[in-house]
């Protein structure tokens, strides 16, 4: 696992138990934050420049929790987690948070929500982090420099926290309710001027049902009841999945999108769980076993999981030490040469001077 | 913000390659726009801190001054910090539930076992020492405080070598420069060691070498951002370099539309429309090709650098690995010699000193047969 999922673990674990909450008060994201000692997150790097990058990278991965399409919640403690990570980070002067111009709308909009909704220690933050000039104020979101870096994925945030997309509701408003409302008193009136009863239209004219507007918001009313009990349900089933399933650790509700992640993880668990012997002549070259997922202790990692897996990893446990093996000497090496980035200037004249970076043997 | 929208609506920058550069669009108004959304106190550069009293606050968000007053201690910065102990910030905890602590503190724990000399690595510090080694600073002189609402462009210039080991990650300096800037400022900042070239052998003076830099001989350049190339018609002798190139494009119609030309030194980059994250180019000495990259835009900072004499400012440069004296393997090349009857190989690099006390006598009589030529290396900006 490396740093930035890391990283993202650790944010949106926050963030899932600030939603939990049910709650926006900076009191109770305080509280969180403070079981958790989540300004410890700066701690242990000593070099300025790491530090920097560090910081920018947290910054910018708390700035998309804010933007929509989270949920209102979600937002709020993005928020406050920006200013928690603003105020307590280590660099000097600090590192800004980015916002990009077509993103302005959006956060003003947010401010007043805030301020309408009376939440005034959301707004209070949020006016602290412009008056402490907390932000820079961009063109972009991130610096872009066309193909000349390499290109960093963008994962995944997490899928919960997004506000339920319901095409549904956003198709029939309060407004489209009125107005077919209105639309339909018209009609019956009309119908009943040319009827020759005037109070009530003619038989022949009833074609529709009276109370259609009644029933069409009933029937959307039933339907949103209906998804919210789903997702509820659903996200229950995943907790006490995982409940049984203690090797997930740390992210306590996997998306539906990472199931297929997880499960390759866990082939490659099971492929990585055992190392065979070292022949005696080879002994000093032991492989040894180490997680692929840091977040789990160590000693956890060497008991097989369950008896199905022993046995097979008995059965593949000599070519999967050696695989293994392999797998890690080739990362090692690619580490090397990807470390040996000083510059060189020799192409005209290799011969006599030799590239400085050869393919060094790693010794050991 | 009524005023963002309709009119104005193409200076606000986005993609039109997902991550990759944004549409085209108009600097200045680009950054009156953000001038525009902005209270004047949130672009101010001087250090005036605003009064954050509960009356102020009160008003502002429209509660009352008792709550204002309570708002403050409820959300103060203490409130994240653990009262129990004062810790070192250098130093992981044990107990730390954090992933990214404990995947931090692995990767410590590897570098432990497996350093040699424990210290930052040198070309670490001087990526650091570069971006950070004018923030802050004032000016001496107030009037060449940088003003309000001045916007930064981040450029990244590249080297124009093409060397194999480069073919991945190409070499660049990052400069910063300001809005009301003008392109030639820009232009004559830029370091580059095909300026210093001098043409011709010299070793029957070579005293008289360092008369004949490029940058003096030829000082025709120009810059191309979006269909227009700004030339550099600063002096009498600066020719159009844009010339050949519009001709060759109109001569079969080849579908680069109507390139145009322009003075350099009438544009400043807040006359320019651009886009962020796409690929220009710089050409001067008739050839040597710098392709820019203007990676963002921003409003100045109070934390920046506002000296308006330090930019364009310098904040990256690739270090580029200098070739060394053959006789002294001490010293930069300064020389470059062929068919040489005193040196071992063909063609033989030398530092100045070397060069002298080898192929000259006392009086400055030529010893030997050789053709000597000055040679700029490329890491002479280190």
């Amino acid at each position: 696992m490396s740093c930035a999922s890391g990283l993202q673990a650790d944010c949106e674990a926050l963030l899932s138990s600030f939603q939990e909450t049910d709650n926006v008060r900076f009191e109770v994201f305080s509280g969180l934050w403070r079981d958790r000692r989540f300004h410890t997150i700066f701690h242990g790097q000593t070099r300025p420049l790491e530090k920097n990058k560090f910081t920018q990278k947290v910054l910018d991965l708390a700035w998309r929790y804010f933007l929509p399409p989270y949920t209102f919640q979600i937002r709020v403690g993005a928020l406050y987690l920006l200013y928690g990570l603003y105020s307590t980070q280590l660099c000097k002067p600090k590192q800004k948070i980015r916002i990009a111009l077509k993103e302005w709308l959006e956060v003003q909009r947010f401010q007043q929500d805030l301020i309408n909704a009376q939440h005034y220690d959301a707004a209070y933050i949020f006016r602290k982090l412009r008056l402490d000039k907390a932000f820079h104020f961009t063109a972009m979101p991130r610096l872009l420099c066309f193909r000349t870096k390499k290109k960093v994925r963008e994962t995944e945030l997490k899928e919960e926290f997004k506000e339920l997309s319901n095409r549904v509701s956003k198709l029939i408003t309060n407004d489209v309710l009125e107005e077919m409302m209105n639309v339909h008193d018209h009609y019956q009136k009309m119908k009943c001027l040319i009827s020759t009863d005037g109070s009530q239209p003619d038989k022949a004219l009833s074609l529709i049902k009276d109370e259609f507007v009644i029933n069409i918001k009933n029937m959307i009313l039933e339907y949103q009841q209906w998804q919210q009990d789903k997702m509820k349900s659903s996200s229950k089933a995943k907790d006490s999945d995982e409940m049984t399933d203690k090797r997930e650790g740390g992210t306590s509700q996997d998306s539906e999108g990472s199931e297929r992640a997880n499960a390759l993880a866990k082939i490659k668990y099971k492929s990585y769980n055992a190392v065979a012997e070292a022949s005696k002549s080879r002994r000093h070259r032991q492989v040894k076993l180490e997680s692929s997922e840091s977040g789990s202790d160590q000693g956890k990692m060497k008991t097989p999981r369950c008896k199905r897996s022993r046995e097979r990893s008995q059965l593949t446990q000599k070519r999967n030490s050696l695989e293994t093996k392999d797998r890690r000497q080739a990362i090692k090496k690619e580490a090397v040469t990807r470390n040996r980035r000083m510059p060189v200037i020799a192409e005209e004249n290799s011969s006599e001077e030799d590239l400085p970076c050869p393919k060094r043997k790693r010794t050991r | 913000m009524a005023g963002s929208s309709g009119g104005a609506s193409g200076a606000v920058p986005e993609y039109e390659v997902p991550e990759l550069h944004t549409r085209v669009f108009h600097v200045g108004s680009f950054g009156a726009l953000w001038k525009r959304s902005l209270p004047g106190a949130e672009l101010a550069v001087q250090g005036a801190a605003a009064e954050d009293g509960a009356a102020a606050v009160a008003e502002e968000l429209g509660c009352g001054l008792e709550t204002a007053a309570e708002l403050r201690a409820v959300c103060s910065i203490d409130m994240l910090k653990s009262p129990d102990k004062e810790e070192d910030p250098e130093i992981i905890s044990e107990d730390s539930s954090l992933v990214t602590l404990r995947i931090r503190k692995k990767a410590l724990e590897r570098r432990e076992e497996t350093i040699i000399v424990d210290r930052t690595c040198r070309q670490e510090t001087f990526t650091y020492e570069m971006e950070s080694h004018a923030i802050g600073k004032r000016p001496k002189d107030p009037a060449d405080l940088i003003e309000e609402g001045e916007l930064f462009l981040t450029l990244n210039i590249f080297y124009p070598v093409i060397f194999q080991k480069h073919k991945d990650h190409k070499p660049y300096q990052t400069v910063l420069v300001l809005g009301s800037q003008k392109l030639t400022e820009l232009r004559d900042s830029i370091s580059c060691v095909s300026d210093l070239q001098m043409g011709g052998e010299f070793s029957s003076h070579p005293d008289q070498a360092p008369e004949h830099i490029s940058k003096d001989l030829y000082k025709s350049a120009f810059f191309y951002f979006e269909g227009i190339f700004y030339n550099d018609r600063r002096h009498s002798e600066c020719r159009d370099l844009s010339r050949t190139i519009i001709e060759w494009s109109e001569s079969h119609d080849r579908g680069y539309g109507n390139l145009q030309t322009a003075k350099m030194e009438d544009y400043t980059f807040n006359d320019l429309s651009i886009k962020v994250g796409f690929p220009y180019l710089f050409c001067h000495q008739g050839d040597c090709e710098h392709i820019i990259i203007i990676t963002d835009i921003r409003l100045v900072h109070q934390d920046d650098c506002l000296d308006r004499t330090l930019y364009p400012l310098q904040i990256k440069k690739h270090w580029l690995w200098t070739r060394k004296c053959f006789v002294c393997k001490m010293y930069t090349a300064r020389w470059v010699t062929n068919e040489d009857s005193l040196a071992p190989e063909d063609p033989c690099f030398f530092c100045d000193v070397c060069f002298r006390m080898l192929h000259y006598d006392a009086e400055g009589n030529k010893l030997g047969e050789f053709l000597a030529y000055p040679y700029v290396d490329p890491g002479t900006f280190n």
